[in-house]
């Protein structure tokens, strides 16, 4: 790898910031002339405003994080078609969320005035303790995530153009802060429909460029038969236990319906009909990546043919590939697309943070004092956490203390596990009740963690499977110990035919 | 459509996205795992490669497409249950 640094490289990336930023700017000019009436609701959700393309691409580039372009393409070329075969269970994931929660969501956020979905949780349970519990639980783990994002991101940056860690943390990082911050979440919307273009866009060129250096697809295919037999194996040899399936089914599967940053893009669509082409556009693009990007990390080992440990890890292999194959020039526009993956993580993550603390918090507590903020001060209060929270992770991942790496192990099963009962069980089971909620939400997520840390497992699975199912006991146990939630909430949740 | 239709309805959309979940859990299984001693090639991969990959990746997008045409159906999203006692 060059250590002068790529020139080349960094333009491509300086103007995709910069039109990332000018996004940023224009929606806030065009949103600052609506701005009086409904400010939370126009920088949190968007004004109930996307349309289903829009809709699609958010919530794909929201759930695709760099480590689907590093780290998976990574394995995918140590392990071969198991491993695509195992990602593949992703194609679900948009599907899912949008077909069991984007309207029982839409239409409750806008019987409520909703804009997070910790109000939703605290209008059906009626507990402010639940809902903080919610809202802490979503700032801890999605900073976490944040700060592994941004990490990822500035790695990737220093990997293959040369430059500094630092500097790749202060292109990109800064610029995903100051967009989110200035334009919401619309400007988060819109910013991550280019980046899930530019995805795509960067796998395509990548396959090419793999295929141009490994001889052609006959000639890598070859290599690869007779040189990795297993890696057309569906285990590949023991290396991929079929319980690794299993797991993968749950964790990156059907347990992601209940993360809070895919289940808030239901509150911000504009009718069904954007709905429903979303889920179908959804299911292309996500199974577009997953396939596109894992494929392409299969062929590399045609182009790097060396053994893993001399690359020094999955995690470099699609770094190694792109400077293998591509000509310089080229070079900057190859990791616009990981690095949009990682951009746009951050956006929605940083944006459904910001609302936790501002709505969640400050305004809930603000409302219960019989205080009404001025738009004007609720604007600067929301800019400000959004930025604050966007500077505190940016700084943590200049230095990442240990600690960090450790509560972005917990984060995405914990907060599967944390929302996963609570929100199905919640809006679809009358019965369910405040304590049940409370027992699942804080006892699943310690069971988790504490299995997590302490490295136990279950017939060798990965712990989601202890954490989602104590989540359920609890649920069943605290449901049943106490009464149903009180008439008046249920009726207004599940409605009678009578109405 | 009364709030109580649009809760069916929903419910209903619901109930069918987790059917065509395991549907789809079903055909997964079947094309990998089902699939990988055929002894047949399709472009130089075998033909479990094929079918568990972009399979997978079709068949999920002919569910969607199925449940959006007969499950899925339009509903306004403002509370209809003001504009149904505006009504009464």
């Amino acid at each position: 790898m060059s250590n002068g640094g790529n020139p080349a490289a960094l333009l491509p990336l300086l103007i995709f910031m910069a039109v990332m930023i000018g996004i940023g700017f224009y929606v806030r000019q065009v949103q600052a002339r609506g701005f009086g009436r409904n400010f939370v609701q126009q920088y949190f959700i968007g004004n109930h405003d996307l349309g289903g393309f829009v809709l699609a691409m958010t919530t794909v580039a929201t759930y695709s994080s760099v480590s689907s372009f590093v780290g998976g393409p990574g394995m995918a070329w140590q392990i071969g078609f198991g491993w695509i075969y195992m990602a593949v269970v992703q194609v679900t994931a948009i599907f899912l969320v949008l077909g069991i929660f984007g309207k029982r969501v839409a239409l409750l956020s806008r019987k409520f005035d909703a804009v997070t979905v910790v109000d939703i949780i605290r209008e059906r349970f009626q507990s402010d303790g639940l809902a903080s519990l919610a809202a802490f639980i979503i700032v801890l783990f999605f900073c976490a995530t944040m700060t592994a994002q941004f990490v990822g991101g500035a790695k990737l940056f220093a990997a293959v153009t040369g430059y500094s860690y630092e500097m790749g943390l202060l292109l990109f990082g800064l610029a995903v802060v100051v967009y989110t911050t200035v334009g919401g979440f619309r400007a988060v919307a819109l910013t991550d429909t280019c980046c899930a273009l530019i995805m795509m866009l960067g796998i395509v060129l990548l396959l090419y460029y793999v295929l141009a250096a490994g001889g052609g697809y006959e000639n890598l295919m070859a290599n690869l038969h007779s040189n990795h037999p297993e890696m057309f194996e569906p285990l590949s040899n023991g290396h991929m236990p079929v319980g690794l399936y299993l797991t993968q089914w749950i964790l990156v599967g059907i347990c992601t319906i209940a993360l809070p940053q895919s289940v808030v893009r239901g509150i911000s669509y504009k009718d069904t009909a954007s709905l429903h082409k979303a889920m179908l556009i959804g299911t292309v693009v996500v199974g577009f990546m997953n396939i596109g990007i894992n494929f392409t990390g299969i062929l590399a080992h045609g182009v790097l043919t060396g053994d893993l440990a001399s690359y020094g890890g999955v995690d470099n292999i699609i770094p190694r590939t792109i400077v293998t194959v591509m000509p310089p020039t080229l070079v900057g526009l190859a990791i616009i697309g990981p690095l949009a993956a990682s951009i746009s993580t951050i956006s929605g993550l940083l944006i459904v943070a910001s609302s936790a603390i501002i709505k969640d918090v400050y305004l809930h507590h603000q409302h219960k004092q019989g205080k009404e903020p001025g738009t004007k001060q609720l604007r600067l209060l929301s800019m400000l956490a959004t930025a604050v929270i966007g500077v505190v992770v940016f700084v943590i991942a200049l230095t990442p203390p240990s600690l960090i790496w450790i509560i972005n192990m917990f984060a995405f099963g914990g907060l599967e596990t944390a929302f996963f009962w609570m929100l199905l069980l919640g809006l679809f089971w009358r019965r369910a009740n405040k304590l049940g909620a409370l027992l699942s939400m804080s006892g699943g997520t310690v069971v988790y963690c504490l299995t997590q840390g302490m490295g136990f497992k279950v017939m060798g699975l990965h712990q989601i499977t202890i954490g989602i199912t104590a989540s359920l006991l609890f649920f069943l146990i605290g449901t049943y110990l106490d009464k149903p939630q009180d008439e008046q909430v249920l009726a207004e949740f599940f409605p009678r035919r009578e109405d | 459509m009364t709030d109580w239709e649009k809760y069916q309805q929903i419910r209903r959309e619901a109930a069918f996205t987790g059917l065509a979940l395991l549907v789809l859990i079903l055909f997964w299984c079947w094309a990998g795992f089902g699939l990988a001693g055929v002894d047949m090639e399709i472009g130089g991969l075998p033909l479990w490669a094929v079918t568990s990959s972009i399979g997978v990746w079709l068949f999920a997008i002919v569910l969607v497409k199925i449940l959006l045409k007969f499950v899925f159906r339009d509903m306004p999203l403002e509370d209809g249950g003001k504009e149904g006692s505006d009504h009464e």
